[in-house]
């Protein structure tokens, strides 16, 4: 019987799990210019993709910008912070 | 202010005419900005502290404190440093002139030397000074809003004597940002 390393396993287990979402949430201050701006240079999207998300921020309160694993996450949050927009992490659907 | 332009042939360069008190106004800003981010202490951010700062680098995770905590661990001192690196560009995109010294009896000879001074100013900033321009902006006017007290709705709770001219300067920023936006984003 091959021999399985229990926290590769686990680790595969871990990534198969639920996936995580970076949120951006309404705040004041921003102008709608600006958040529409940094969807388009960072994530790359469109013109038309960084309004819907940055109206969609704006009308709901938070939109989700990107979904994958917790540690791609963590680096868009860190970028959204940068940018100064105010960004969390969660697990999908939580 | 006269909107931003872009400038000449080099991609994403812009170019704009500001006032000799706006200059001013943009070099105070940032180097109390550069004072309150050089004074944070990182590791007090978590349940305490300046709520500017928590503004600034907001908790990553809203229902995880321990998570939320070590997220910061690993990258406060970081974006704390690109924050205090972007304030000092564009102090340097400013000019490098210092503030003049306020004097109690100004003599003739600076008095002309300042409405000589009230000359426009030129500012020309690359792609990465725009990039700098852009968040030190937004700080400025998170920090801004936080000692105004800009509630959800958009609207400021301070009510002191100061309070009016703090928003005209939190608009102000705002202008200069759209602007920007706008002239590197055609």
């Amino acid at each position: 019987m091959p021999k399985t390393d229990e926290r590769t396993d686990l680790r595969g287990a871990v990534s198969l799990d639920r996936p995580w979402i970076t949120i951006v949430w309404d705040d004041p201050v921003n102008l709608m210019s600006y958040v529409s701006y940094v969807f388009r240079s960072y994530f790359g999207v469109s013109a038309e993709e960084a309004e819907r998300l940055m109206l969609q921020v704006h009308n709901n309160g938070k939109a989700v910008v990107a979904t994958g694993n917790r540690e791609a996450m963590e680096r868009h949050v860190e970028a959204m912070h940068g940018y100064g927009l105010w960004a969390t992490l969660a697990k999908a659907d939580s | 202010m006269m909107q931003f332009m872009q400038a000449g042939e080099a991609a994403g360069s812009v170019t704009a005419q500001f006032e000799p008190v706006e200059v001013g106004l943009l070099r105070l800003a940032s180097s109390q900005l550069i004072a309150l981010l050089e004074a944070a202490e990182t590791h007090a951010l978590g349940t305490s502290g300046d709520p500017a700062l928590r503004r600034l680098l907001p908790d990553a995770y809203t229902d995880d404190p321990d998570a939320a905590a070590e997220f910061r661990r690993f990258t406060a001192d970081d974006l704390l440093e690109r924050k205090v690196r972007n304030a000092r560009c564009v102090l340097a995109t400013l000019g490098e002139e210092p503030l003049g010294e306020v004097s109690d009896e100004p003599d003739d000879a600076a008095l002309l030397a300042a409405a000589a001074a009230e000359q426009p100013v030129t500012i020309d900033l690359d792609a990465d000074d725009v990039q700098s321009w852009l968040r030190t902006l937004t700080d400025l006017r998170l920090t801004l809003a936080e000692r105004l007290e800009i509630g959800p709705d958009g609207v400021p709770r301070l009510g002191d004597d100061e309070a009016p001219v703090l928003y005209d300067i939190y608009d102000w920023f705002g202008m200069v940002q759209e602007s920007l936006v706008y002239a590197i984003d055609i």
